[in-house]
């Protein structure tokens, strides 16, 4: 194939493509209604919770040795729960609202951080599975919201900063959608460029290699964690800020799904591999269908078959290289960067 | 690159899949029911309610819609979806009434007429719909369960969960209503939680006859305590000697409707509630409002009580409980 590089991700060529004919699509169907600045806003507001899940998934699967991180939706609620409880005995909402939201930011991501390491620790110093370790905190945290919160509602106090963090718009973009292009760019940036990216795509490749190679492996896994724990948290301060409050139970659905965005951008599940770019655009063509179908009125059932239709077709596009990794049988790179015998 | 262009084309025969199935499309005015959660029968039975309404009400494009999965966020979703689509009006059973208040604020901002069901403590509505006041469908369970048990005798009263205002707004009912008429009647276990699960119930059941082997009698909350509760009476031998009243549903209670384990079910039906949301609204289109006492033309809704919300709106409460037992639970098919 002579294709130029920027055409050799097949992956990326798929979800361009399906992302294009889903709005193209979505535009005739709803008469321009799907292109409304409303509706445009609407999904902003929507896709970014799922989609910080989903770049937590992505982060720990990348890490290698069977990693992912199942807590965040429970660690995400939890720390919005905490955040909720606890600021109103700190600052004044009435007095200094600013100050009010800052904090409440601050605590948020602290609990995340907190949360994040503690799977780490638990995974590198005491070598338990991810998937383990993750399930358990992830009920230890949905627990701990349980216990604070009597399995209510937590109300959220209103204040106009702290609310337009979930609800706001700044340049008619929704303030939560900068937050996950922020965040977006920021891994990209970590994935690509620095030694700390580099070192994790060795690691998820081949663990052995890296621990001959001297990477601190220990480090590297806390590292990650806590990098997923952050991810999440930020998914729990816009979803707290959104609705106004924070319950335990809030979207529990969102678990399987940001796993599938991930999967669906290609992340390799083995560890080693996995773009951001499509990770970015698997979810928003999953925003994109789910709101179209809303638009048209179509049963979520019908989204759901959907969704699950687009994965079966990334992953028949992806070739056997990747459905064999995916299954732990092969190599971990996808068929572009493998180079082929041309006979 | 031939399977991109499989792929590809299967999405596109996907998406003409969805624009079938969304033929019936805009006409000027759209009601949109959003439900907890989609396929199960309770809110199978709400959406025949919405469809009659629009078979009645052929200008109106009225339609029930709601999450494929249990999930407040997931409902969230819908809804703003609904905001940005510009519907006239959205009924809502909230699976979470405080997650949906910004949102539905939103809604109202922009002009879109709010009706909300089972969400009595929901700030940002127009209209709140229960289809009972709590605590008179509780008393009346209670009286039931009195008159079989002769106004005498130890009872208890099981609740799904204790979170569940409404379920202990029932108890409480109940509970107030044998202090103040039956004097006799001796609650021995007021208020034991089930966590709304059949299993739960029976084993809760078997210890209290256990401890109480004298008890005549059970009021349960969640639709499921009456299962739990039957299947311990039917073991421990003493149906017909135990009276047993709660929520519940005929298609799950019917065999123990028949064994005579449990005497008799209340619930409501979700279809007059659909029907009555629906309603509501078109009036709320129309610029009308429910006065108190008015006659909405529904079963159960012919002399409604209208309160003060805890926002802006109203409350409107009817009379919709339907007391079945053997006799007649066969009418009812969900």
């Amino acid at each position: 194939m002579n294709a130029p590089k920027w055409l050799a991700d097949r992956q990326l060529n798929f979800l361009v493509i399906v992302n294009l004919l889903v709005v193209i699509a979505a535009t005739a169907l709803s008469r321009g209604q799907f292109v409304n600045i409303d509706n445009l806003q609407s999904m902003g507001g929507q896709l970014p919770e799922l989609g910080l899940l989903a770049l937590g998934i992505m982060l720990s699967m990348i890490s290698g040795n069977g990693g992912i991180d199942l807590s965040g939706v429970a660690l995400a609620n939890l720390s919005g729960m905490i955040a909720a409880q606890v600021l109103p005995m700190l600052v004044s909402a009435d007095n200094s609202p600013a100050l009010y939201t800052a904090i409440f930011t601050v605590v948020v991501v602290v609990i995340g951080v907190l949360g994040g390491l503690l799977n780490g620790v638990i995974i590198a110093r005491l070598n338990l599975t991810p998937i383990l370790c993750t399930l358990g905190t992830s009920l230890l945290f949905t627990g701990i919201a349980v216990v604070l919160s009597n399995g209510a509602s937590v109300r959220v106090e209103y204040v106009d900063p702290l609310s337009d963090i979930g609800n706001g718009t700044f340049l008619q973009v929704p303030i939560a959608l900068w937050i996950f292009v922020a965040a977006v760019l920021l891994l990209g940036w970590v994935l690509k460029r620095t030694p700390f990216g580099l070192r994790l795509y060795l690691m998820g490749t081949n663990p052995k290699a890296a621990f001959y190679a001297g990477i601190p492996r220990a480090r590297m896994l806390i590292l990650t964690y806590g990098m997923c724990g952050v991810l999440a948290s930020l998914a729990g301060l816009i979803s707290a800020t959104h609705t106004s409050s924070a319950k335990w139970d809030y979207g529990n659905s969102y678990l399987l799904i940001a796993i599938l965005i991930a999967v669906m951008g290609g992340v390799n599940p083995a560890g080693g591999y996995g773009r951001i770019t499509c990770v970015f655009l698997a979810a928003t063509v999953l925003q994109f269908l789910s709101s179209l179908f809303n638009l048209l009125g179509v049963s979520q059932f019908f989204g759901d078959c959907a969704w699950g239709f687009l994965l079966l077709a990334s992953l028949a596009l992806a070739g056997g290289e990747r459905v064999r990794s995916i299954f732990g049988l092969g190599g971990a790179a996808p068929a572009s960067k493998v180079p082929k015998k041309v006979g | 690159m031939k399977l991109t262009r499989i792929a590809t084309a299967l999405t596109a025969v996907a998406l003409m899949a969805g624009a079938i199935a969304a033929a019936h499309a805009a006409t000027n005015e759209t009601i949109v029911t959003v439900v907890k959660v989609t396929g199960i029968n309770w809110f199978n039975r709400m959406d025949e309610g919405v469809k009659e309404f629009a078979k009645d009400n052929p200008n109106i494009n009225a339609y029930q819609t709601g999450p494929g999965r249990a999930d407040a966020a997931q409902q969230l979703k819908i809804i703003e979806d609904l905001i940005a689509k510009k519907v006239t009006a959205i009924a809502v059973v909230p699976f979470d009434p405080p997650t949906l208040e910004p949102a539905l604020k939103k809604a109202m901002d922009r002009g879109i007429k709010v009706v909300t069901h089972e969400a009595d403590n929901e700030k940002n509505t127009m209209v709140d719909i229960e289809a009972f006041d709590n605590s008179a469908y509780g008393a009346g369970l209670n009286e039931r369960l009195s008159k079989c048990m002769g106004g005498q005798g130890k009872w208890a009263v099981l609740v799904g969960s204790l979170g569940s205002r409404s379920q202990v707004q029932w108890a409480d009912g109940g509970i107030d209503n044998a202090k103040a008429k039956y004097p006799k009647m001796d609650l021995v276990e007021p208020k034991l939680e089930t966590n709304n699960d059949g299993e739960q119930a029976y084993q809760v059941a078997k210890e209290v006859l256990r401890k109480h082997p004298d008890l005549t009698g059970f009021q349960g909350s969640s639709s499921l305590d009456v299962i739990g509760i039957g299947r311990a009476v039917e073991e421990a031998g003493k149906v017909g000697k135990i009276c047993v009243y709660g929520t519940g549903l005929p298609t799950e209670a019917g065999k123990f409707l028949e064994s005579g384990a449990v005497n008799g079910i209340a619930f409501w039906d979700p279809k007059l509630a659909g029907l009555a949301m629906n309603k509501i609204a078109q009036m709320l289109i129309e610029g009308k409002t429910v006065e108190n006492g008015a006659d909405l033309g529904i079963v159960g809704y012919n002399k409604v009580t209208v309160s003060k919300g805890p926002g802006k709106g109203i409350i409107v409460r009817g009379t919709g409980w339907v007391d079945v037992d053997k006799t007649n639970y066969k009418q009812y098919s969900f």
